[in-house]
């Protein structure tokens, strides 16, 4: 009956020779007072000593406290790794990795951010990792809180960003608490994400513990990168280091970046040169602050065209090759077309026409030769379709797009000779009047309902710019909900003026990721905004606290436009089809009845907020308020009432 | 062909090719329209001004288009691209008419010079 038969006594004791006496017998005495006579009350409240506790011997020392522990050793490993942050809602499958972590590995290096539910801090390393360039480390929950981290997992896959994510796990089950802890472990624990992880490890004992974590940072950080997941076992954690074992960290060596094979990548440069309408096509290319620079040089020597279809921001906004704004119009007239790191290069190849009957045709002409360059070959699994339509290429290189661009430039310059020099001119002089003029008519399209009430996109975009632009910024949201603004309209040229989108589209995404990348900005001294959609907020709100709690500073603007949009114009799409009327197309896309106070809820919980807005004029003179609030180090939100789109 | 040209495309061949309906056209009432545009859900992609969604997902712009009843009856019943469609018996012609006024009605946006925050 007795569950101390079940657990192996031995095992534990024979680890446990270096514990102190003194504290097992502090232990020990209250237990035995326990079965003495309770004494009569006394005028003098503080209880008299009992001698017969204090003095007796007990019949048997139990050994309760210890020196270091597994979870200690932990620490040390994850500390190699040189993390600054470790996110992470408490829980008991990782007990003793949270102690170790804030009183023997000191809460620094990595430092505890306390988040209210895992999609946030795996969210936050999402948007940590696009402005830091190295990944956060996670803990959570063994299946329950893994399970709260799935979706935001799934967002960092598709997205190329390597989260590191440590959960607890009880594999013994005679270690198991009866009840909730059988619950919270698995057999396998990682299943759940191994669809959308690059690699787990379930590891077996403190070395191995130490390989695995150095492996899966490795790995986490060769490209593509991707998020991993370990294992740290409860037992491991928790039992003391056995004495006289000896433990090693391996070291983490520089990781190089797999290019192009350079055969493929002087067919490319060939291809390039020789073309009469070359097109660059970037998505997830810019993966360091270099990248910009090398496109930018490939590009003006070749003065061709690029689209950046915003997976990073790969070209400056107003670069004059940037030909964003005419994809599909230099795409149709291409004869050849470079895909650089093409989350879906079909999509920009073709069009889809989404009616009853859902067609598509190509966009390219036929004859057009196309090359993929990309590290989404070097690593991919089935089940989940992130990978896109299979896109007829003539040529697909495996590597790194921006570890291979230096090689491709090299091969450019050397097959560009003087004869071609006046026919590059020529083509580019055309696209730089054409993305003036494309500028010039993004202008004007931003004056229509610019008094407008709700408030268009435009408008908002625009006064937050009008705010923002001399500060040193950084935009840590997706635009594709305001239109693309930003885009067309900011001056965006540095790599943290645009961060891309949340890979999957799982909402939810923005508040954390913001407050994430918020975070990487904050030493940088950097004014982090965010253009923040109100269905996603409300997924993962509890990310307002957390930034309030570690003063992150993020202007986070709301595009507030009451409702799931995309989803309301989606129903709209299949009520118009079934000849059914709009009457109910709010049922279920719509946040009406009551209008939700993103100020006051806000507010509750220690962020300051302005709102909600809903006169354009009153945008300019909150802005300027919000901005000096978040310069003195705190989070801001503000809740603007917009247009839908 | 720019996002822009291939909107106008549309928009020129659509009244070419009904430019003979328009002497059939029902009149519109413009406060009429602004309810009928509101309550079939027009602005969720063009805007409550008809500003348009912009960018590369949003629906066109239609203030200030000049988009005369003919086209706009035909594109709403067979709707270029990927604009959902609306039968007559969700809308009927004179509702199409009441919201084609109503667009027609959209005032000019002030000039693009006046407002510094997008000259900077």
């Amino acid at each position: 009956m007795s569950n101390d038969k079940d657990v192996p006594d031995v095992r534990r004791r024979k680890f446990l020779k270096g514990a102190g006496l003194a504290g097992a017998a502090a232990m020990a005495a209250p237990l035995n007072a326990v079965a003495q006579p309770r004494p009569a009350p006394a005028n003098n409240p503080v209880p008299l000593p009992n001698k017969a506790a204090e003095t007796a011997i007990p019949p048997a020392l139990e050994v309760l406290t210890e020196g270091k522990s597994g979870s200690d050793f932990m620490v040390d490993c994850i500390k190699s790794l040189g993390f600054e942050y470790m996110a992470a809602n408490p829980a008991s499958s990782f007990r003793g990795l949270h102690e170790s972590l804030v009183n023997y590995g000191g809460n620094k290096d990595p430092e505890f951010l306390t988040c209210s539910h895992e999609e946030i801090s795996v969210a936050m390393g999402h948007g940590y990792y696009k402005i830091e360039g190295k990944p956060l480390c996670v803990f959570a929950h063994g299946t329950v809180g893994l399970h709260h981290a799935t979706m935001a997992l799934y967002n960092a896959w598709c997205d190329r960003v390597p989260v590191y994510v440590v959960i607890g796990n009880i594999m013994d089950v005679q270690m198991r608490r009866p009840g909730i802890e059988w619950n919270h472990s698995a057999q396998d624990p990682a299943a759940v994400v191994r669809d959308y992880t690059k690699w787990d490890d379930n590891p077996a004992s403190l070395q191995h513990f130490a390989e695995s974590s150095v492996r899966a940072y490795k790995i986490a950080m060769t490209p593509p990168t991707l998020p991993v997941l370990l294992v740290a076992d409860g037992v491991l954690q928790e039992d003391p280091i056995p004495e006289g074992m000896v433990l090693r960290i391996p070291k983490l060596p520089q990781i190089s970046v797999p290019q192009g094979e350079s055969g493929a990548v002087a067919e490319t440069a060939r291809m390039l040169v020789n073309a009469e309408n070359p097109v660059l096509i970037a998505d997830h290319y810019a993966r360091t602050p270099e990248a910009a620079k090398h496109l930018v040089a490939l590009a003006e020597v070749l003065q061709c065209p690029v689209i950046d279809t915003s997976g990073r921001l790969n070209l400056p906004t107003r670069h004059p090759l940037n030909q964003s704004a005419r994809a599909r119009n230099h795409v149709s007239q291409a004869d050849v077309i470079v895909g650089l790191e093409m989350s879906d290069f079909w999509g920009s190849l073709n069009s889809y026409r989404d009616q009853l009957h859902r067609t598509s045709r190509p966009i390219a002409k036929a004859g057009a030769r196309t090359v993929s360059l990309g590290a989404n070959d070097l690593y991919i699994k089935s089940n989940y379709q992130d990978f896109q339509r299979f896109a007829d290429v003539d040529l697909a290189i495996s590597g790194d797009a921006e570890a291979t661009m230096p090689m491709l430039i090299e091969q450019v310059k050397r097959l560009a000779d003087n004869g071609k020099k006046s026919a590059y001119e020529a083509r580019g002089k055309k696209l730089a009047e054409a993305h003036a003029a494309d500028v010039q008519r993004a202008r004007v399209d931003a004056t229509y309902g610019w008094d407008a009430s709700p408030i268009t996109t435009a408008r908002l975009c625009m006064e937050v710019w009008a705010q923002i632009k001399d500060e040193d910024w950084s935009l840590a949201s997706p635009t594709a909900s305001v239109s693309y603004w930003p885009q067309r309209l900011w001056t965006m040229e540095k790599p943290y003026h645009f961060i891309g989108d949340g890979g999957g589209m799982g909402i939810g995404y923005c508040a954390s990721a913001s407050v994430g990348a918020a975070l990487a900005n904050r030493k940088h001294g950097r004014l982090t905004v965010a253009l923040q959609n109100d269905g996603d907020l409300l997924m993962t709100i509890g990310v307002l606290w957390t930034a309030a709690h570690h003063k992150i500073p993020i202007l986070s603007v709301m595009h507030n436009n009451r409702g799931y949009h995309q989803e309301l114009m989606h129903v709209q799409r299949m009520a118009n089809r079934h000849m059914r009327g709009l009457d109910r197309a709010h049922i279920g896309t719509t946040l009406r009845e009551p209008y939700i106070d993103y100020a006051k809820i806000a507010q509750g919980m220690g962020v300051e907020a302005i709102g909600p807005i809903t006169d354009p004029k009153d945008l300019a003179p909150a802005l300027k308020r919000a901005i000096a609030i978040v310069k003195g180090g705190e989070p801001v939100l503000l809740d603007v009432v917009t247009q839908g789109r | 062909m720019t996002a822009a040209r291939f909107w106008t495309a549309i928009v020129m061949a659509l009244f070419l090719a009904s430019a003979a309906r328009a002497a059939d056209a029902p009149n519109g009432d413009p406060m009429k329209g602004r309810a009928l545009y509101t309550a079939n859900g027009c602005a969720y992609c063009h805007g409550t001004a008809g500003q348009g969604g912009g960018g590369r997902t949003g629906g066109l712009r239609l203030a200030q288009m000049g988009i005369g009843y003919p086209a706009f009856l035909n594109q709403l019943r067979h709707p270029v691209n990927e604009m959902p469609p609306y039968v007559e018996s969700a809308l009927s012609d004179q509702d199409v008419a009441h919201i084609q006024a109503f667009v027609a009605s959209l005032p000019p946006p002030p000039d693009v010079k006046s407002i510094p925050i997008l000259n900077n």
